[in-house]
């Protein structure tokens, strides 16, 4: 693929490009998949949150994150009961409604429903539907051996819908790609870290996001481009609350409302799209590729309510989240209807109560529009910090 | 003399007070809203700085509050009806520990501290079946006076149950109790007893401990005040003038502003 599938940025000033992005990601068309498949590539869809989308790319093809969109499920719907969180609806509704058509489609057991996800969309479409069955139990010596056989299985997959071998050699350039894409995001973190006055929080969000509907390579070249600018901005350092915002592993709270979070303090990190960023290094780009993949995703990612590893209480891991990030506060927030956030919430506000961590606690929906009520909670919980 | 002045933009009204140093109440006014938001709050300030015979120039410092507190553009800063109404009633009534305020729009309980400080707070939800726009719905469909709404409503000896939760279904609801033949006062008192239940509901959830200082616009409306207090086997504090509690609090933050930029850490930073 040598045409870009988003040109549009180019040669603006930040602000036009950040305005562009924007646009991109408020698209539920998906114009960027539209040209990719036009062009003659081939997409995979892979549900949140930990798939190894370094497969896909060295197959050629392009690993497109479904992870729904702000659009109304009038067809899928009638496929899921009432009692389901939004994303999968939405998710499946892209593909229902042509919004993105996919030559492959695979999820993983992150929950009950992302489970019956797979056979739900099989029966809709006539390409391969697929479970990635990430190891139960981290903790077993067998595990990485497992989880290497189970990524050897997708390949296999992928190869023969791409038409074409995913080699090591290819494998290995493509996590020299993504290892390149990590690095980036962690400077976007960094600067929302350490200068958050620089970037506001939707527009850092959108950089972040266009990684899952764009081609790494493309992504990339936009991050060095415009990272470098956010951090020649001159922007003046007003006195905000840093927060660090957790419960957005999956389903995505819309645009607008990190916007409105964002007017009210510094969120100086987060676990938005943590599935664009799970693996917190460099993989190793020598050896065995799916091996070192497998072991990425042991050794070393990042938690989230729906990954299982005794060794990683996810609490403490959102401590040092607020640690890392020298917050004042956490704002937890869980997706409606999301059995694991919802759960992990009373773990969180259990150990902020013991760290005396003061925190804001809240639910919201892909397809909310209105954030009023919201917005002045959280307002009055920010004044009582800025105001103690 | 500095004065400090807090602006409350509400759905329905907007409201005005201006104090001394000395925290004294020397100014205030109430306008209703409308349409253009931006001048009814300029309105409502112009007319609390006649009402008080003080210069805009003394006026050191303007806090907005309530929906439209952005609105304020002639301030200095926002705080949230939330903050200014527990503020605000907590120095109307010093032993204040939680806090009913019901406006127009939404209704809210919030439990504080001695000194004022939010401990916690809760909101009805998107649904305004329990705040005062409930009372606008029953007050057209009755073609009663809102201000009529509480006298009549405690006349009412055996309250028709109001079954909606919203507020757009709840005129055909009393208008089908009245094609029932059921008492005006009855249908009334019901309404009262329905937004009643669910603002101790929300009271419940950040518990009620004494005393209550009952707020907003609505804690004028004496059926209100009585159904309440039956629910919570107690007595609201009331003031005649709740209304203005969250006025109040702002007015009470913007002095707090003016007294911080007087010492002198402050003042050096600011030279700075």
């Amino acid at each position: 693929m040598t045409e870009a599938v988003f040109p549009e940025w180019r040669d603006k000033p930040l602000d036009e490009v950040l305005y562009e992005c924007r646009e991109l990601l408020e698209d539920t068309s998906f114009p960027t998949v539209r040209r990719w498949r036009e062009a003659g590539g081939k997409v995979v869809g892979h549900f949140q949150v930990y798939f190894p989308e370094e497969i896909a790319h060295a197959a050629g093809m392009l690993p497109f994150k479904v992870r729904g969109a702000p659009v109304e499920a009038t067809e899928a719907d009638s496929r899921f009961g009432s009692y389901l969180c939004s994303i999968l609806k939405t998710s499946l509704e892209l593909a229902l409604s042509n919004r993105v058509t996919l030559d492959m489609f695979v999820t993983h057991p992150i929950c009950d429903a992302a489970r019956n996800l797979a056979a739900v969309w099989g029966r809709n479409f006539e390409y391969p539907c697929q479970i990635l069955y990430l190891p139960q139990n981290a903790n077993s010596q067998h595990a990485a051996t497992y989880l290497r056989g189970e990524y050897d299985r997708v390949r296999r997959g992928i190869e023969a819908i791409a038409g074409c071998a995913v080699t090591d050699e290819a494998l290995r350039r493509s996590i020299g790609v993504f290892n390149e894409n990590r690095a980036l995001l962690r400077t976007l973190y960094r600067i929302k870290r350490e200068t958050p006055w620089l970037v506001s929080a939707e527009d850092a969000y959108v950089l972040l996001a266009l990684g899952g509907i764009i081609p790494r390579e493309e992504h990339n070249e936009l991050l060095r481009f415009t990272l470098p600018l956010i951090e020649q901005r001159t922007a003046k350092r007003q006195d905000r609350v840093r927060v660090v915002l957790e419960g957005a592993f999956c389903e995505q709270p819309p645009l607008d409302l990190i916007r409105a979070i964002g007017r009210s303090c510094y969120i100086v990190d987060d676990d938005l799209l943590i599935g664009l960023r799970w693996i917190l290094d460099d993989v190793p780009p020598a050896g065995d590729p799916l091996k070192s993949l497998a072991e990425a995703y042991l050794e070393c990612s990042t938690h989230s309510p729906v990954q299982h590893d005794l060794r990683k209480p996810k609490h403490e891991m959102l401590l040092a989240r607020l640690a890392n990030a020298n917050a004042d506060a956490a704002v937890v927030m869980a997706a409606k209807m999301c059995e694991p956030g919802l759960e992990e919430q009373v773990a969180y506000t259990q150990a902020l109560d013991q760290e005396s961590i003061p925190y804001f606690v809240s639910e919201f929906e892909e397809n909310m529009t209105s954030f009023d009520h919201l917005e002045i909670q959280l307002e009055t919980f920010i004044e009582n910090l800025l105001f103690d | 003399m500095s004065y400090a002045a807090g602006v409350d933009v509400g759905s329905t009204q907007t409201k005005t007070i201006i104090i001394d140093e000395h925290r004294r109440i020397v100014g205030r006014s109430l306008t209703d809203t409308g349409a253009n938001v931006m001048r009814a709050a300029e309105s409502a300030f112009q007319q609390a700085l006649g009402d008080g015979g003080i210069r805009e120039e003394e006026v050191e410092y303007v806090v907005g509050t309530g929906y439209g507190r952005y609105k304020v553009t002639f301030g200095n800063t926002q705080v949230t009806e939330i903050s200014c109404h527990g503020r605000g009633a907590v120095h109307m009534f010093p032993r204040t520990r939680t806090v009913l305020d019901m406006g127009g729009q939404d209704t809210k309980a919030i439990s504080v501290s001695q000194s004022g400080e939010i401990q916690d707070f809760c909101m009805n939800d998107k649904c305004a079946a329990g705040t005062g726009r409930f009372l606008d719905a029953a007050s057209s469909a009755l073609d009663i006076p809102l201000g009529d709404l509480g006298p009549t409503a405690l006349r009412g000896e055996r309250p028709v149950k109001i079954s909606t939760t919203c507020t757009v279904f709840a005129e055909s609801e009393v208008l089908s109790w009245l094609g029932k033949g059921k008492k005006i006062e009855d249908i009334l008192l019901g309404v009262h007893e329905s937004i009643a239940t669910r603002s101790v509901g929300l009271l419940r959830r950040v518990g009620i401990h004494e005393e209550v200082t009952f707020t907003g616009g609505v804690a004028r409306n004496v059926a209100m005040v009585e159904t309440i207090n039956r629910r919570i086997d107690g007595q609201v504090n009331v003031s005649e003038e709740s209304h203005f509690i969250g006025a109040l609090g702002a007015a009470l933050f913007a002095l707090d502003r003016i007294l911080v930029s007087r010492t002198p850490a402050k003042a050096a930073e600011d030279t700075a």
